[in-house]
């Protein structure tokens, strides 16, 4: 029982955070306090463990939300120490390059072999740097998993996956496969409840992003390197590092012009919203604008660098602002006006409502989250908190009305029978399996969040056998013993009521109750009684919603 | 085992009513009962069947025009020699390694699209596949896959009630079929399901399953496990493991020969099936590309032989049925110094099945020369991919409205290319 020892250490903090900021909001008077933790575990949090319903209720949901806003105050040791398990967080941008690069060597000499035979690759036959750097990239999946199960700084790190998404990058575009980690190690994860403008301007900057949509060549027409310019070049030589993925004039030579698509996904996707009200000669002014942000030389780090020849020194106009010459300052300017454009403010608060209440919210809730940006200048944790101090995220009609996504139904099926995961990318693999691989939506827009996209006859199967599989023991992955979370009986009664009690917290349907039951009739055996049990609760409609 | 146990459940529900049980158990076993399988008899329904090339297939060595001297010229380590092509047309041959699809050239069932492609530049696999997919070149924000696309928009051609309407084979539901209508990702048919070892208690389970989803009524879940039983259920009328291709038919070693084997056996099983889409990566070829032999070969040969197994399995059943296959672009006209091809623009794809106006090479040849090139380097698109989707949309599946389905586009028959017949 973790949850009240760090309460207890963090509760004098609490008061008197809370003391600084406006009273917040009780609850519908409808819902009990058991309810409004639950409904707050479900959405602030990746689901409860068990008991975690009773121990937030006790200490007050609006509260221990409070506590969930300012994430540096919650003690966190037991993930600390289980971070030190991912060699990937010992590894800079600079190691992972190198180690990209040996990879990218072998598997060129391993083509120029198979060719000589005609064969193809055999995955289970990679050895060496290839195996080793794919090994890196299972456990950035796998990093993600165990943070959000064992993480007692659980808002945190919904942000993160929330702004993971919302600034999406492809982890298997070129030099992403290296550059992602430290994208979500200083990148994102720093800024997930600070300002919207650090965090826009941090993955404007961030070398994933400018290689992820193509800025990173980006380069003001007709404008020369002082030295023959080839972006990776001296590190990769020819044809390495993803470098298929330009245009091999480019690759030759040097970049030729400029590049939208970062412009274009910023207004469309980033900031304004496809409806912000900007048109394709914005775009271009856009791209003028940010041309020059680009990339060092892996062998310098890979870091941010603006390259002032490649910059467009010529005057810019756009959204009723002029842009004189003025090198990088021109684009900071620019993002800053960004984010406190009215249309930004509404398109990003939008989709945080869209997460945290419903898919599609309701006008209230995104008011008041626009109206806390607005007055904080683009805090998140006030927006946050104008969100669930709104009436509409305490609604009926809101309540366990969202579909959890494969991530979120892993993660809250972990965190429901007290399991834990290994340091393997196997858990990954079974998100992977039901839809969500992570860090691999190709596209910008990152995964969905409404329930179209998620739920479908193959998925649905796919979870039920997740489920079914994780309360017989068998979910690869995971360490898992359900006899502290429900002991095994012969008492079916008695059995149902802890599944409902301890794993669907009280929100088990009568229909379900009786399948279950009834299910149940001739299984003599305790431990098959339970793994039955457990399997269809998880697997089953109650615990696909949140 | 084809009695459905909706018909148990509905006499032993009956039962229950006259013994004067609670309501619970009648209300659920009245959801178990109205609700009769499609019975789809449609042998004549249409069925299309996409094969995505991933990695960029080198058209110029697939499709070979081997009356161009310039072909030579700039392959001169890789091209495949004159004698060993199999001729199609005097200009264009096939790669020996597809030979054994010239038997359908000869038919009349096969036809290749030279020079086609995307209008948008990029080189990138990532961009270039997820335009194809989506079908909407240069916008990168479309959330849902073409495929999708006309099975949301195009209910008149929906068998009633089938799950299998538009099938991925693979883990995952790839983005050409990403979207709001329902579509089915399956990685083995014989796996599809729970996975319980044994049939009896894995029987029980679903049942279990499903009487919980019942009682969800109405809503996404509900109508979306439903699907999922349905399709477990058909499958195993259909009974996978059972299935052996027609006789003397060896479908090639591999995960093509292995998918395309599945999608015969669904399309012979009347499940519904209206497109299945697959996968076949290893297209990439930089370096040592080979030319009658090598890597390429290697892959072209695997394909020949997986789609001249697939024909011949279906046999006449092939009268209804076309495969399409696409890549995202194609490779350099000139080989690189490891010889191989770098990536490039135009390639070729082919279409075969009985609907298809084949033994003929379509679509208009651009040329070699440096002038007629993409960017002095590429074979120029000269069909917009959308225009050769959108015909077999129309002409073979029967497809309405285009417009929503390639929005922005607008594919014109006027521009079709007629490599379907016309109905």
């Amino acid at each position: 029982m973790r949850i009240p020892l760090s309460i207890a250490t963090t509760l004098t903090l609490a008061t008197s955070l809370a003391a600084q900021s406006p009273p917040p909001a009780p609850p519908a008077a409808a819902m009990t306090a058991h309810d409004s933790a639950l409904h707050a575990l479900n959405r602030l949090a990746y689901g409860p463990r068990p008991g975690e319903v009773d121990s937030v209720a006790r200490y007050g949901v609006m509260r221990w939300i409070e506590r969930q806003l300012d994430p540096d105050r919650i003690d966190d040791k037991p993930l600390e120490q289980r971070e030190h398990a991912f060699k990937i967080l010992d590894y800079d941008r600079g190691d992972l390059a190198q180690r990209f690069r040996d990879a990218q060597r072998e598997r060129q000499r391993m083509q120029r072999e198979l060719a000589q035979t005609g064969d193809s690759m055999r995955p289970d036959k990679i050895e060496g740097p290839m195996r080793e750097f794919r090994e890196l990239g299972g456990e950035l999946q796998q990093l993600a998993i165990v943070r959000a199960t064992l993480s007692e700084r659980q808002l945190r790190e919904v942000m993160v996956d929330f702004w993971t998404n919302h600034f999406n990058v492809f982890v298997g575009k070129g030099a992403d496969r290296f550059l992602l980690p430290s994208y979500i190690e200083q990148t994102i994860r720093p800024r997930a409840l600070g300002r919207f403008e650090d965090l826009l301007i941090a993955t404007a900057e961030s070398p994933a992003m400018l290689f992820y949509l193509d800025n990173a060549q980006s380069v003001a027409p007709g404008s020369a390197p002082p030295r023959p310019f080839r972006p990776f070049a001296p590190f990769f030589g020819r044809r390495r590092f993803g470098m298929n993925e330009m245009p091999e004039d480019r690759r030759r030579h040097q970049p030729t012009g400029i590049n939208e698509n970062y412009a274009r996904e910023l207004l469309e996707l980033h900031t304004l919203g496809v409806d912000g009200g900007y048109t394709q000669p914005d775009v271009i002014e856009v791209a003028r604008i940010f041309t020059g942000w680009s990339i060092e030389p892996p062998e310098r780090g890979a870091g941010f660098v603006f390259r002032d020849w490649a910059h467009d020194h010529g005057t810019k106009h756009v959204f009723g602002l002029t842009f004189h010459d003025d090198g990088k300052d021109e684009g900071v300017r620019l993002l800053k006006f960004l984010a406190m454009q009215h249309a930004t403010m509404h398109h990003v608060s939008a989709k945080l409502c869209a997460r945290f209440v419903a898919d599609e919210p309701p006008d209230g809730c995104i008011d008041a989250a626009v109206a806390a940006w607005q007055k904080t200048r683009g805090d998140i944790r006030a927006v946050l908190r104008a969100i669930f101090t709104s009436p509409d995220f305490w609604s009926a009609q809101v309540v366990r009305s969202k579909v959890k996504t494969p991530f979120e139904f892993v993660v809250s099926a972990v965190r429901a029978v007290s399991a834990d995961p290994d340091t393997t990318p196997r858990l990954a693999q079974v998100v992977a399996r039901l839809g969500e691989p992570l860090y691999q939506q190709p596209a910008p827009t990152g995964y969905a969040e409404t329930e179209a996209h998620w739920v479908n006859s193959g998925a649905l199967l796919a979870r039920m056998n997740a489920a079914v599989a994780l309360a017989g023991g068998r979910l690869p992955g995971i360490d898992a013993n359900l006899d502290g979370v429900i002991p095994a009986t012969t008492d079916h009664s008695q059995l149902i009521d802890m599944v409902d009690e301890r794993i669907l917290g009280g929100t088990m349907s009568v229909h379900t109750r009786s399948v279950i039951l009834e299910q149940l009739a001739d299984v003599a055996d305790p431990l098959q009684a339970r793994a039955l049990a457990v399997g269809l609760a998880i697997g089953g409609p109650d615990f696909q919603k949140q | 085992m084809t009695i459905s146990r909706r018909v148990f459940v509905k006499s032993s529900g009956l039962a229950l009513v006259s013994l004067g049980l609670e309501p619970l158990f009648l209300g659920r076993a009245v959801f178990g009962s109205y609700r009769p399988l499609p019975s789809l008899t449609g042998s004549d329904r249409p069925v299309l069947v996409c094969l995505f090339q991933r990695g960029a297939v080198d058209g110029l060595n697939m499709i070979v025009p081997h009356g161009d001297p310039l072909y030579y010229e700039e392959r001169p380590r890789i091209a495949v020699p004159q004698e060993t092509v199999v001729d199609l047309d005097g200009h264009f041959g096939l790669h020996p390694s597809l030979a054994p699809l010239k038997e359908l050239w000869d038919n009349k069932s096969l036809a290749a699209i030279h020079a086609v492609g995307s209008p948008d530049s990029t080189r990138s696999h990532f961009d270039a596949q997820d335009y194809m997919e989506t079908g909407t070149p240069g916008v990168k924000s479309t959330g849902d896959g073409w495929v999708n696309r006309y099975c949301s928009h195009d209910r008149e051609h929906a068998p009633p009630g089938t799950p299998f309407r538009a099938v991925a084979f693979g883990p995952q539901l790839p983005r050409i079929l990403a979207g709001s209508a329902p579509s089915l990702a399956i990685d083995d048919l014989q796996a599809f399901g729970l996975r319980v070892p044994q049939e009896g208690a894995r029987d029980k389970l679903t049942r279990a399953f499903e009487e919980l989803y019942e009682g969800e009524g109405t809503g996404l879940l509900a109508s979306s496990s439903r699907e999922g039983f349905d399709a477990i259920q058909m499958l195993k009328r259909a009974d996978p493991s059972q299935y052996r291709p027609a006789a003397g038919v060896d479908y090639p070693q591999g995960r093509l020969g292995r998918t395309l084997l599945q999608i015969a056996q669904l399309i012979k099983s009347d499940v519904g099936l209206e497109i299945a889409f697959a996968d076949c990566s290893g297209w990439d070829t930089h370096v040592n590309q080979g030319s009658n032999e090598g890597q390429l070969a290697a892959r072209l040969r695997e394909l020949g032989l997986a789609l001249s197994a697939f024909s011949r399995d279906l046999g006449d059943r092939m009268s209804r049925v076309v495969v399409l296959t696409m890549s995202e672009f194609g490779r350099t006209i000139r080989e690189n110094g490891n010889s191989g091809t770098d990536h490039g623009h135009a390639t070729a794809m082919l279409v075969m099945g009985g609907p298809v106006n084949g033994g003929r090479v379509l679509g208009r040849w651009p040329g070699l020369s440096v002038e007629q090139r993409f960017e002095g380097r590429d074979v120029a698109v000269t069909t917009d991919f959308r225009d050769l989707f959108g015909e077999v949309l129309a002409r073979h599946l029967g497809a309405g409205d285009l417009s929503p389905i390639f929005p922005g586009f607008a594919p014109d028959p006027q521009r079709f290319l007629g490599a379907i017949k016309s109905l």
